[in-house]
């Protein structure tokens, strides 16, 4: 069905929203949090996938990792705008944030990491996987993909020295990659 | 061309960084650059992206009615004489063959040429497809994807590569659990096709099997398939 949307095909395009856009709305709100700027967010996606259709097969991902992928990353990308608009007090883009203990606050006001990682299905080698790490660690790691989380914010959020934050997170990915190609 | 280097556990985290959105914006540079000549990089990307989108995937929640509109509108609200079928012909050229017939009518319906005032795609009734398969065939030379919804036991088919014959006819088959194929009917040689599932198998749609083989003009002329099965699929919840 990519396939026909890279090809501007307009029927492809409107059959693949109604299969998945409840899919990706779901993303944004599990991102984003407030509904209307979900809703502005999946708009902007769904523009984003039509233009980009054509690049799908390049990056090896399935279908549903592609579209999520896209949907997740957009979300993040509003997310850190939003963060970065805060932290300056003022309208305008921005670039990705770097704000420490502010960023701390913001994400300690959203709906905890935890609660937003959703064991069912294909989640649970991910989850499985992720309780074999420390629970700090695995929470840095949920930070960093439902948040956003920059590695500021997380040695900011675990109060640790910025190399010491990233030295532990890159060990826990290789740990968990281990344990994903097991 | 390519400068690839055997994987290191270096490599392994540094992906995994990519894909968690960790890295700065040199160091993202620096590693896409690396991507665009290393596949064995860019399928470790793939590994890690498949691994950690079901920390994304939750609920679904259905987005307002408003949103389609605004895409619509947005993509293509000014292009009154519509976008043609074969603007992107340069990249889907491999499956263009099986889709020219079902793109012509597709402009000629859609694309405003007849009625420039005809109504947009999204008042046509909404399907809310639950189900979906990839009928594949296992190099890939005939590919048709399915989607269904149980409540009104709609599926639509569309090639997504492979041409649909002439001289002979492609039938769909479902196989439930431990029944034997039954008929859904044949594929169209558009290769869009809708069909209505009976509603005594509506219900066995999820985790059932479809099949496509080949087949007589008209079908299968016993109620079994007869010919070589050319591609199959499960069905899985969207």
């Amino acid at each position: 069905m990519l396939a026909r949307v890279a090809m501007g095909d307009r029927e492809a395009f409107a059959a693949l929203y109604r299969a998945t856009s409840a899919k990706l709305f779901g993303v944004c709100l599990r991102v984003l949090i407030e509904r209307a700027e979900a809703e502005e967010a999946v708009q902007e996606i769904y523009i984003k996938i039509w233009r980009n259709a054509d690049r799908y097969a390049a990056g090896g991902y399935s279908p549903m990792t592609w579209l999520i992928t896209i949907a997740r990353n957009h979300a993040i990308d509003r997310l850190r705008k939003r963060r970065a608009m805060i932290i300056r007090g003022e309208a305008g883009g921005g670039t990705d944030g770097d704000g420490g203990s502010v960023l701390d606050r913001m994400a300690d006001d959203a709906p905890g990491a935890e609660a937003q990682m959703i064991a069912q299905g294909d989640a649970r080698r991910i989850t499985g996987c992720l309780g074999e790490l420390e629970p700090d660690r695995s929470e840095a790691v949920q930070r960093a993909y439902l948040s956003g989380e920059t590695y500021a914010d997380l040695a900011a959020h675990f109060n640790v020295p910025l190399n010491t934050m990233r030295t532990w997170l890159r060990r826990s990915l290789l740990k968990l990659k281990e344990c994903l190609s097991r | 061309m390519s400068a690839q280097t055997p994987l290191s556990d270096d490599d392994r985290a540094l992906a995994g960084e990519y894909v968690l959105g960790l890295l700065d914006e040199a160091e993202v540079e620096a590693f896409e650059a690396r991507l665009l000549t290393d596949p064995a990089l860019r399928d470790l990307v793939a590994e890690w992206a498949e691994a950690v989108v079901p920390m994304a995937d939750g609920e679904d929640v259905p987005p307002p009615g408003t949103t389609w509109l605004n895409i619509e509108q947005t993509l293509f609200g000014n292009e009154a004489k519509s976008v043609p079928f074969w603007r992107k012909l340069g990249i889907g050229q491999a499956v263009f063959g099986a889709m020219a017939a079902a793109g012509l009518a597709f402009v000629v319906i859609n694309g405003g040429l007849l009625q420039p005032d005809v109504p947009p795609r999204s008042q046509a009734p909404v399907m809310r497809a639950d189900l979906a398969a990839q009928i594949a065939a296992e190099d890939a030379s005939l590919v048709v994807a399915a989607l269904f919804d149980s409540r009104t036991g709609e599926m639509r088919l569309n090639a997504v590569a492979g041409e649909m014959p002439t001289a002979r006819a492609r039938e769909l088959w479902v196989i439930a659990g431990n029944s034997a194929p039954q008929s859904l009917g044949l594929l169209e040689v558009s290769g869009a096709t809708v069909v209505h599932v009976p509603d005594a198998l509506r219900g066995q749609m999820a985790g059932a099997v479809l099949a496509i083989s080949d087949e007589p003009l008209g079908g299968s002329p016993t109620g079994a398939p007869t010919g070589a099965v050319l591609a199959t699929g499960p069905v899985t919840a969207l």
